[in-house]
């Protein structure tokens, strides 16, 4: 770190530089949600008259759209997707903590026949693309056993368009936090576990009070991209359920830009600008509050030298 | 269960004495018994979820089957024959590589300059990092909408400050070029965060006793930057180079948004027609064999990809090893 502190010295017009090109960047990438912002504040009638231009100021603002984010319309089910939303990421989070973590345990600590067979199965299929799994995934569904299809080429709509879709189909066990926390584990000394066991610390006693605590900037990492992920996922909710109710904030975007591919229907532009400033803040809370743990956790796992 | 997990040669240091009743089988195997009682149910599940959609849809690879009421046909590798007999399909595969190479090859070199700027003892630069990482944040459903509306023919942003000017507007949604174009536009904006910072973290885990002794060694700043910090990121450009790979060749959501797939079908991409068969024109058994192509494609570009990094990392390695211990 002194040595840093030399080099800001001696390389003042590189700061400059610096800061000039972070800052304009920066501003050009933020751009689109000032612009989600302002046009926010009109009113789809206002809207659809206005000729937009870079800025779009409105002449009368209202925060009408603001206020349907926040408490929700008499005619919309803002609230129900936000918390549809809410309860969807924290019951993927869960389960992906415990299942990076505790997978990261067993592959990083614990000696077996296959283990790293096992572990380079699971790595590769990391690289088979989602999408691959969107269709068969709705047949698996769609003939869920006992749930009205137990013949899987034909049958009712199983479990599909209900909560069972997130419940069931939400967990999984999250092969790159796995990876990440083994990275991580392997270079935390393994006297450490041993002189815990003398102690009389049983194997979970161990992983839980032991070596948890040291994993947290890993985990802040995995519990941060996670939940992006799951927060932001359209795909889910807009292929595997129809009900409205059932629908979280992006899916109804998407659902509503669907509309607007339509001819006859007029989408509320604004309304949907807004509630893509609703999707973002949160996300965008979470990060600065623990973007030092982003760093910190990807430099802490093995994917550095 | 211990006997079903095969492989030989990563067993070790288990006891061979042999053992009665089920402490001693306990004590003898006590990794292996709580390796499968977590991994287990962990497993059982991901198989569920993951692995048998994934197998299922392999499958429905040789089979006509529009999956509403009737059985499957099953007809072989006809699927696949089509696939690289019919344009719609081996078109959407090029599209879907060479616009994934160009994402990911211009967000990681920017990224990476981006980086070093970040890197710099700047003031505010928290700050910075948020505003460079806010497009990452944001839903692709909501922020592709922006895109609409900044191309929208009659009154999209773009065209009306071109008329400000007064130049003709263009209609983008019926040209190729300027489809890809917004595509890796967007594609690039929502990325850059993120390779920035995974870089950022890259940089700032070179060891800082490198510098050091090449300061001693009286390196200059472009040398320490080719001796040093090169060599120190590049496991990590590794993990960077094939999750943006991956990731790119599966771009989706910015063409069902932006352009729609069109004019006429020119900017379809694999993971777009495969989701299209599945979901509108029915043709289950040719979003399956899709998939098999697809998979194949992210297959070779990461084992290709392998095998070149760990060679460099096993030779950087060794070089670094030697640095910190002789300096």
């Amino acid at each position: 770190m002194t040595n840093s502190k030399g080099i800001a010295k001696q390389f003042r017009p590189l700061n400059v530089f610096a800061h000039t090109v972070l800052m304009l960047g920066g501003l050009l990438l933020i751009y689109p949600i000032i612009f989600m912002f302002m046009a926010g504040m009109m009113s789809a009638e206002e809207y659809a008259k206005t000729v937009m231009g870079l800025f779009p100021i409105a002449k009368e603002p209202t925060f009408k759209n603001f206020m349907v984010l926040i408490g929700g319309a008499s005619d919309s089910q803002v609230q129900t997707y936000y918390v549809n939303s809410i309860l969807r990421t924290l019951y993927g989070l869960f389960w992906a903590m415990i299942t990076s973590f505790l997978g990261g345990y067993v592959f990083a600590r614990l000696r077996f026949k296959g283990r790293d067979t096992l572990f380079l199965v699971l790595l590769a299929t990391q690289m088979i693309p989602g999408v691959v799994s969107v269709i068969p995934t709705f047949i698996e569904f769609a003939r869920w056993p006992f749930a009205g299809g137990n013949y899987i080429f034909n049958g009712g709509k199983g479990i599909l368009d209900s909560w069972w879709v997130y419940l069931i189909g939400g967990p999984s066990i999250n092969i790159m936090g796995t990876f990440l926390v083994k990275q991580s584990l392997e270079k935390v000394p393994y006297e450490l576990d041993e002189a815990a066991k003398i102690d009389g610390a049983g194997t979970f006693r161990i992983i839980f009070q032991i070596l948890m605590p040291l994993q947290l900037p890993i985990l802040a990492f995995i519990a941060i991209t996670t939940s992006q992920g799951i927060w932001n996922d359209w795909t889910t909710p807009f292929f595997f359920t129809t009900s409205d109710n059932l629908q979280t904030l992006p899916a109804a975007i998407s659902r509503m830009s669907q509309l607007a591919q339509n001819p006859m229907g007029l989408p509320d532009y604004p309304l949907m600008l807004t509630l893509g400033l609703g999707v973002t803040l949160p996300m965008l809370l979470l990060f600065f509050f623990f973007q030092r743990y982003i760093v910190q956790g990807l430099a802490n796992a093995g994917i550095k030298g | 269960m211990k006997q079903r997990i095969s492989g030989e040669g990563a067993l070790i240091g288990e006891a061979s004495a042999p053992s009665k009743g089920i402490t001693k089988f306990m004590r003898n195997h006590k990794d292996a018994v709580i390796a499968t009682i977590i991994l287990g149910p962990m497993l059982l599940w991901w198989a569920l979820i993951s692995g048998f959609p994934t197998l299922f849809g392999f499958f429905l690879g040789f089979f006509e089957w529009v999956g509403v009421a009737s059985t499957p046909k099953f007809i072989g590798f006809d699927n696949y024959v089509r696939f690289f007999n019919d344009p719609v399909y081996y078109m959407a595969l090029w599209r879907a590589v060479w616009i994934g190479l160009l994402v990911t090859g211009l967000t990681i070199i920017i990224g990476f300059l981006v980086a070093l700027l970040m890197n710099l003892p700047l003031f505010g630069k928290g700050i910075y990092r948020t505003m460079w990482y806010i497009p990452v944040v944001t839903s692709t459903v909501a922020t592709t909408q922006i895109f609409n509306i900044f191309l929208d023919p009659n009154n999209g942003v773009i065209n009306n400050i071109l008329k400000g000017f007064g130049k003709e507007p263009i209609i983008w949604q019926y040209s190729v070029g300027w489809g890809v174009f917004w595509i890796v536009v967007y594609s690039i904006w929502k990325g850059i965060g993120g390779s920035a910072l995974i870089w950022l973290a890259g940089l700032q885990s070179v060891d800082p006793v490198l510098y050091e002794a090449a300061d001693i060694d009286g390196a200059n700043r472009w040398q320490k930057f080719w001796n040093v910090t090169l060599p120190g990121v590049k496991p990590i450009a590794t993990y960077i180079i094939i999750t943006g790979l991956i990731g790119a060749v599966q771009i989706y959501e910015q063409v069902i948004f932006i352009t729609g797939g069109g004019p006429y079908g020119q900017t379809e991409v694999l993971v777009y027609r495969i989701l299209r068969d599945g979901f509108f024109d029915f043709n289950l058994g040719m979003a399956g064999a899709s998939s098999v192509v697809l998979a194949a494609v992210v297959f070779v570009f990461t084992v290709a990809y392998f095998r070149y990094a760990t060679e460099n990392e096993r030779s950087s390695r060794k070089k670094n090893a030697r640095g910190a211990h002789g300096g």
